[in-house]
């Protein structure tokens, strides 16, 4: 059953990723104030962006699991919750790098860096979630339903974040972009290359749950 | 898996654990959906409708059903209210009669015995007077006495009008009450026959056989 | 409407008779309380947001000892099976369990809240009715998502543990709001000026009451 493609995503981000840290570091200009410490935004953007898209994945499969009840919508729903929380970690932690320098301080309650937090929460608790049910129906229908219920929550968490004093830059706005081209030309290769490092990673994770899936039907085949 | 049954019929499953057995009981009791296939009681799907056909459903496993903290009478009416019995008090008398706990009516479940819970459990599954009353392995835990008890229960619950269908992995106390035999075995319903077409000797025969065949 | 006054009546019998819910979640609340106001040390007085912070602790760790139990109570015996054969929806199920745990937990606020006052209410502006609209809408926010949660932690091996982990997150965007809320009635603040931190609770509530509605049939159905 083993597929003889080419691994098209694992290839490309092969490609893709070297190229992105070169641009970052030999392409993009020093800022000005920040200095060298600002060449970490590159990859904390892209980086909170698929984090956030993984999270997103997670409810759309959650609902299509409750709906159709197929074993692949877990399996994808399993994948971007895990990529999700291993991506938000390595967004908090480039924040945190970030800001010992420019502020002063490894954390600070501003509302994206809470939003952020309080979703790692949320999704950490989705993988205990996991671990602590046997049964795959049930570990399946439990995980759709707080993928679902952690989502819903986004909004608020949101709108609750907002009402809180913010020291976070805001650097793209609706209005202008507030970088020089070579900037956002480096910073939109990094997110191409991390949206497919993404892709590649959760569809490895996909095929994985699938695959241990099968195994235990095998294994209860051969035990009764 | 196919089969159809006539009102007032008394169907008795059998087959090993993981045969399936509970399974089909979940779906006839609307607990499950099925994965493929259709339920169909007196002609209509039972997915068009399941709460009208569930108003009219009992279901007794070797699970209680019962809230310990209450007494009997207490919770034969809340389960007489769900199912909006008109007068919930005054049917939940007349269950604690016909099944001899009148006297312990205000006791707390817990304190009673398993014969006892059982007799209460039955109780429970007809409040709401089912047509179609589902058993699942009712025997389990129960001593010689409290069964022997359960099983005149059920003949005098089988008065052609209900249908009953109890699985059970229990071979004499199956055959004893049903009208029908069935054998599970591995998903499918590998025997399918009228009680007076079998000897109950020959039905263990039948039985063993229908278990090992690959 | 009459299945989820059963239903309701049915929760509320049983623990009146056992109190079991409402006696440990008061009695650990106040635990709470009391520690907090050991480790503030002798004679110092809170700010209003502080103070409001110390209430939200002990009653969020109160109120999510009771609803475990609440549900816990349906898989003994299997009665939640019995209660998914009969003619109630689980939606049905789901509204009268939040009610329960609703009314548990204004029960056991009624005494905590004086409590946090006779501790921490020298210097306070606002007295116990200002905190009753957030106090209302934190409840009603949090027992929709605490009876959907609880329902998921009941099937898992490790309920007791399990409910916080799962539920906390959630809850964290309304419990910032409610201390902000709090904090700002407990300095003498007038409703009117709450009212942008007051709306998101309720949105909250009305989120997760939908989401419960429409989740809780997938949780109870399985197993």
């Amino acid at each position: 059953m083993t597929s003889r493609r080419v691994p098209l995503l694992p290839l490309l981000s092969a490609v893709l990723l070297p190229a992105a840290v070169a641009m970052v570091f030999f392409y993009a200009p020093t800022e000005r104030t920040m200095g060298v410490v600002q060449k970490i935004f590159y990859f904390h953007l892209s980086l909170a962006a698929v984090a956030f898209l993984s999270f997103f994945v997670a409810c759309v499969a959650g609902v299509l699991y409750l709906v159709r009840g197929k074993r692949r919508w877990d399996a994808w729903g399993a994948a971007g919750v895990e990529v999700g929380v291993v991506f938000t970690t390595l967004v908090l932690i480039t924040g945190s790098l970030w800001g010992r320098p420019i502020w002063n301080t490894w954390w600070t309650w501003d509302p994206r860096l809470t939003t952020s937090l309080i979703l790692w929460f949320i999704y950490t608790a989705c993988l205990i979630l996991r671990s602590a049910v046997e049964s795959e129906t049930r570990r399946a229908t439990y995980a759709a339903v707080m993928a679902v219920a952690g989502f819903v929550d986004v909004p608020i968490v949101f709108l609750s974040a907002r009402l809180f004093r913010s020291i976070h830059p805001t650097v793209i706005r609706s209005d202008s972009v507030g970088l020089e081209p070579s900037m956002i030309a480096t910073l939109v290769v990094c997110m191409a290359a991390m949206l497919v490092f993404w892709a590649g990673l959760v569809r490895l994770r996909y095929g994985l749950h699938l695959q241990e899936a099968e195994l235990g039907d095998l294994t209860r085949r051969l035990g009764g | 898996m196919s089969f159809t049954l006539d009102e007032g019929e008394f169907l008795c499953l059998f087959g090993p654990n993981g045969a399936g057995k509970s399974t089909l009981l979940k779906i006839l009791a609307t607990l499950l959906r099925p994965t493929s296939g259709t339920v169909r009681i007196r002609g209509f799907d039972l997915e068009d409708d399941p709460e009208a056909f569930r108003a009219r459903l009992g279901l007794v496993s070797h699970q209680s059903f019962l809230y310990d903290d209450l007494t009997a009478r207490e919770n034969l009416e809340f389960y007489a209210g769900l199912y909006g019995v008109a007068d919930p008090a005054g049917r939940a008398e007349e269950l604690l009669r016909q099944v001899d706990l009148y006297d312990r009516r205000d006791s707390p479940v817990g304190a009673f015995s398993r014969g006892m819970q059982q007799r209460l459990t039955i109780a429970r599954a007809l409040v709401n007077d089912p047509d179609l009353l589902l058993l699942d392995e009712p025997y389990t835990g129960l001593d010689e006495h409290a069964a022997s008890v359960l099983r005149d229960r059920l003949r005098a619950l089988h008065d052609r009008r209900r249908t009953i269908v109890m699985v059970t992995h229990n071979l004499r106390r199956g055959i004893e009450s049903a009208t029908r035999l069935g054998i599970l075995a591995r998903g499918r319903l590998v025997f399918l026959a009228g009680r007076d077409e079998v000897d109950a000797d020959g039905f263990e025969d039948t039985y063993f056989r229908c278990m090992e065949a690959p | 409407m009459s299945r989820v006054w059963f239903l309701y009546r049915k929760d509320l019998r049983i623990e009146f008779r056992k109190k079991e819910s409402v006696a440990s979640m008061t009695f650990f609340g106040a635990l709470v309380l009391v520690i907090l106001n050991v480790a503030q040390g002798p004679g110092r007085r809170l700010t209003p947001e502080t103070a409001a912070g110390v209430l939200w602790v002990a009653v969020i760790f109160s109120a999510v000892l009771g609803l475990g139990r609440v549900f816990a109570r349906e898989r003994e015996n299997g009665c939640i099976s019995a209660l998914l054969v009969s003619p109630a929806s689980p939606g049905t199920v789901f509204t009268a369990k939040a009610l329960v745990n609703l009314t548990l937990m204004l029960l056991s606020q009624a005494v905590l809240v004086p409590v946090f006052f006779v501790l921490f209410g020298t210097g306070l502006a606002g007295g116990p009715l200002a905190l009753v609209p957030s106090l209302l809408l934190v409840d009603a926010g949090f027992s929709a998502a605490g009876t959907l949660l609880s329902a998921v932690s009941a099937g898992t091996r490790r309920n007791e543990v399990l409910l916080p982990i799962l539920l906390f997150p959630l809850i964290l965007p309304l419990v910032a709001l409610a201390v902000k809320a709090t904090g700002g009635a407990l300095a003498g603040r007038p409703l009117t000026e709450l009212l942008p931190l007051l709306e998101p609770l309720a949105a909250f509530g009305l989120i997760y009451a939908a989401a419960g509605y429409l989740l809780f049939p997938f949780v109870v159905r399985e197993g």
